[in-house]
């Protein structure tokens, strides 16, 4: 049924459209931009060329930082995976004393503001010699991205039937075997998007790289923030534009993998709606 | 019914991941706070001094007013947007929602750099004033320049609580005011806004928080005087190298912060009940 009750919404789209643009603006603004020459940015450019992107892909500067950033987010991600993925499973399927003060743990890193983690990292570092480190840097890095890591996760397992669990047990399935035979085939598309968020958090992030990295050790975005800071060289155009395509991509691979999620989860339901009369498993398990 | 986990298999899930965050997390935390109570001897100095010393005052009130004016403005901005989504039927929804969450994962140094570009003295904005005969406006390195960045990166975290607040709203409400003759504005003022203060707050309260604690958007887009708590502790940490004032700065931040998170929870909690 139509919603009438906003019958007025050209007033709501009419402002919502305005606050889109507002948004995205920055976004699309600097892509013409980095097509633009050397000497001075502006929008519109005179003169397209391909000069920055050249710029940055002669750079061995740039490229550098680029691939050590890929290498240092691909590194964090699979550890907080590891590590995230089991707790998320554990999490969402039982309950136990001291669950709630566990949670809040590890959902921790979200809440708690980035600068004074930088900081307490930064001083503890110190203190081990791990500042300018690798392993600094992905350690620091894995416990950034494991919040979002065990919510994805958590929000798939809470979409996939736990009756499959259920029966597996019962047909004796130990522990082990039922998560990686029965939970983790059901989890594809929540492990690809929980893996691409944490990659890509871990690629752009900027505050704890400041304080834990060394000149060995600089990143992407710290390399990006200095340059911003102290001189807005022009090459900054071509590499932005880069990342924006990276989170394009990143927001279209994730409406595709939900898409196909509510797809199943919808058919499951149907499949679920037809079967419910013939068997019901709870009362099976119940009886065992 | 759970599945139960025996206690073993349930360390094996759990332990990794509890390791990691207290090795990470937990231990710089604690050792931030016993930094800040000095080197050999515990001793509240640090925490004196910084109430004594006019530039952690001057950016401590700069860091609530821009917390402050940035949330407001973050809400305003969001408000249509959540509204708009929650009109959305399932089909188009998700279609518009990347409009809100492209923004969101895009790093903010691009953002940052945009903004400059475009609201900089020689940038667009400025050029088409100075066509129009107008003066230029100041809009980077100032004030403006950071409650634009702040609020380009806030106003996703206001929309989704408010739109998952909106769509749990009962559509029969709105219908029924309309029945009986409402219009449209009243509707909203009477039910739909009232309704949506529970979300408001939560997504308020979220934005301010991370408006305290932001560090690349004040540094890059603000001028000398718009040095928040964040930079502050960046100055104390690097230049001054001053780790006990540092430390105490970090200690009252995440004192504040969880603070009124656990508002937020209570506020989430007693929406839940109604």
């Amino acid at each position: 049924m139509k919603d009438r009750s906003f019958s007025r919404g050209w007033i709501v789209v009419g402002l919502a459209t305005l606050m889109y643009l507002y948004l995205l603006f920055p976004s699309f603004i600097i892509v013409p931009i980095s097509f633009g020459n050397r000497v001075e940015l502006a929008f519109p450019p005179q003169h397209y060329s391909l000069d920055l992107y050249r710029d940055y892909f002669n750079s061995a500067d740039w490229l550098t930082v680029t691939g050590r950033s890929a290498l240092y987010a691909a590194l964090a991600a699979s550890l907080a995976m590891l590590v995230g993925l089991p707790a998320g499973y554990a999490l969402t399927r039982t309950t136990f004393p001291g669950k709630r003060l566990l949670v809040m743990l590890l959902l921790s890193p979200m809440m708690v503001p980035v600068v004074v983690i930088s900081l307490g990292l930064y001083l503890y570092y110190l203190k081990l010699s791990l500042t300018g480190t690798v392993i600094g840097i992905v350690l620091a890095h894995a416990m950034y991205v494991t919040p979002f890591i065990i919510l994805t996760i958590s929000a798939g397992v809470e979409n996939i039937d736990e009756r499959l669990e259920k029966v597996a047990v019962i047909m004796g399935a130990s522990q082990w075997r039922v998560f990686w035979q029965v939970v983790l085939p059901q989890l594809g598309p929540s492990i690809v998007s929980a893996g691409l968020f944490a990659f890509l958090m871990s690629f752009d992030e900027v505050v704890i790289a400041w304080f834990i990295t060394g000149p060995s050790t600089m990143t992407l975005p710290v390399k990006m923030y200095s340059s911003i800071k102290w001189e807005v060289s022009p090459v900054l155009a071509a590499v932005a534009t880069i990342l924006t395509f990276v989170s394009i991509f990143m927001c279209l691979a994730t409406y595709w993998l939900k898409r196909g999620g509510s797809r199943r989860a919808a058919a499951r339901a149907a499949a679920d709606a037809a079967r419910k009369p013939l068997v019901d498993e709870a009362a099976l398990v119940q009886a065992r | 019914m759970a599945i139960q986990l025996s206690r073993r298999d349930l360390a094996g899930y759990l332990a990794p991941v509890t390791a990691l965050m207290a090795f990470a997390l937990v231990v710089p935390l604690a050792f931030t706070f016993w930094r800040s109570l000095g080197d050999t001897v515990p001793s509240l100095d640090a925490y004196v001094g910084l109430f004594k010393s006019r530039l952690f005052n001057q950016s401590a009130l700069t860091t609530l007013e821009i917390a402050l004016s940035s949330t407001i403005f973050s809400i305003a901005l969001a408000y249509p947007i959540a509204l708009h989504l929650s009109r959305l039927s399932e089909k188009w929804r998700p279609i518009f929602m990347i409009f809100v969450l492209l923004p969101f994962w895009t790093s903010i140094l691009v953002k940052s750099y945009a903004f400059i570009v475009v609201l900089g003295d020689a940038g667009i904005v400025n050029h088409a004033f100075m066509a129009l005969g107008l003066p230029k406006v100041p809009m980077m390195f100032n004030r403006i320049g950071v409650l634009v960045g702040m609020s380009s990166f806030q106003i996703p975290f206001v929309v989704f609580p408010l739109l998952a607040n909106l769509l749990a709203q009962d559509a029969n409400l709105r219908r029924t005011a309309a029945v009986m003759g409402a219009s449209d504005l009243r509707i909203f003022w009477q039910i739909t806004f009232p309704l949506s203060l529970p979300g408001l707050l939560a997504g308020a309260i979220m934005c301010f928080v991370m408006a305290m604690g932001s560090f690349v958007t004040p540094a890059l887009l603000g001028g000398r005087k718009d040095m928040m708590v964040a930079n502050l502790i960046d100055f104390y940490t690097r230049e001054a190298l001053d780790w006990a004032s540092a430390s105490a700065i970090a200690v009252i931040l995440f004192a504040v912060s969880a603070l009124l998170l656990w508002l937020v929870g209570r506020v989430r909690r007693e929406s839940a009940l109604m």
